[in-house]
């Protein structure tokens, strides 16, 4: 299955120097492994998000490790610091080690 | 050491799954079993010997008080802290005190950030105290929390 996300900037007309906010919205089950099936009565295995990693133009800006206490669908906002124009990349890892990446461009103006 | 004698239990486990075709396909995959840690050895991993200060003061919580549904509940700090060079926030983490897993998130933090600022969704069981703890890179531990009441659970 194929790993869903999205990346965006929350901030509009921003300038170098300037910070901002970034939001990460996954589609993504946080299995914590206690619950049951309802109709089979098996338990659902432990399966969640595990690691995410935030890069803007080659810096390392964000580093998040994720648990099952996160709700399902795990929303997340950051700040970073305008340094210029470039991209953010994201990576993602779930606990399968199933990986996935998604960008955003960033834009400062003038 | 408690952390260590869990492990030993999940081994002997393991083992009892062998036994019991019915744990086989689970024992196989540790990584898919349920962990459930105290959130005071959580606590204790995470000051490592160090008393954490309270960060009230500086912590700014934005946590709904009665949240409509305990599977989804915003949890928004902000931290008033300098982030320059060699004074700035390298980690805020977020634990729910009385859910099974305790552990929601642990972000790490660079000057590049700008300001120590975490946005997350975490999930409540139960009405019980959210915890926020930030470190600097200095090694000083600060420590915030609310009590959330919670309607419906989050977990099942």
């Amino acid at each position: 299955m194929e790993l869903r996300g999205i990346v965006k900037i929350l901030d509009q007309n921003y300038k170098v120097g300037d910070v901002i906010k970034a939001k990460i919205i996954i589609i993504h089950k946080m299995d914590t492994g206690f619950t049951k099936d309802k109709e089979s009565g098996k338990t659902i295995p432990r399966f969640y998000m595990k690691e995410i990693t935030a890069i803007y133009n080659g810096t390392r800006v964000g580093h998040f490790n994720l648990d099952v206490a996160m709700s399902q669908n795990p929303v997340i906002q950051f700040p970073l610091r305008v340094t210029g124009a470039g991209t953010l990349v994201i990576d993602f890892i779930n606990s399968n080690g199933e990986k996935a990446q998604k960008s955003v461009e960033i834009t400062p103006a003038g | 050491m408690q952390r260590r004698s869990f492990i030993k239990g999940a081994f002997a486990l393991s083992a009892v799954g062998l036994i019991n075709p019915m744990f086989f396909g689970h024992a196989l995959r540790a990584e898919e079993e349920a962990i459930e840690m105290p959130v005071e050895d959580l606590l204790r991993d995470y000051l490592s010997g160090k008393e954490a200060e309270n960060g009230s003061s500086i912590m700014q919580l934005n946590i709904p008080q009665t949240p409509e549904n305990g599977a989804v509940v915003p949890v928004e700090v902000t931290i008033k802290h300098p982030m320059t060079a060699d004074n700035y926030i390298s980690n805020i983490t977020i634990l729910a005190t009385k859910n099974k897993a305790n552990k929601a998130i642990s972000f790490d933090l660079t000057p590049a950030n700008g300001i120590a600022y975490l946005y997350a969704n975490v999930k409540l069981g139960q009405t019980q105290d959210v915890i926020i703890l930030a470190k600097t890179n200095q090694g000083k531990i600060f420590k915030a929390s609310k009590t959330v009441r919670v309607a419906l659970g989050g977990c099942s």
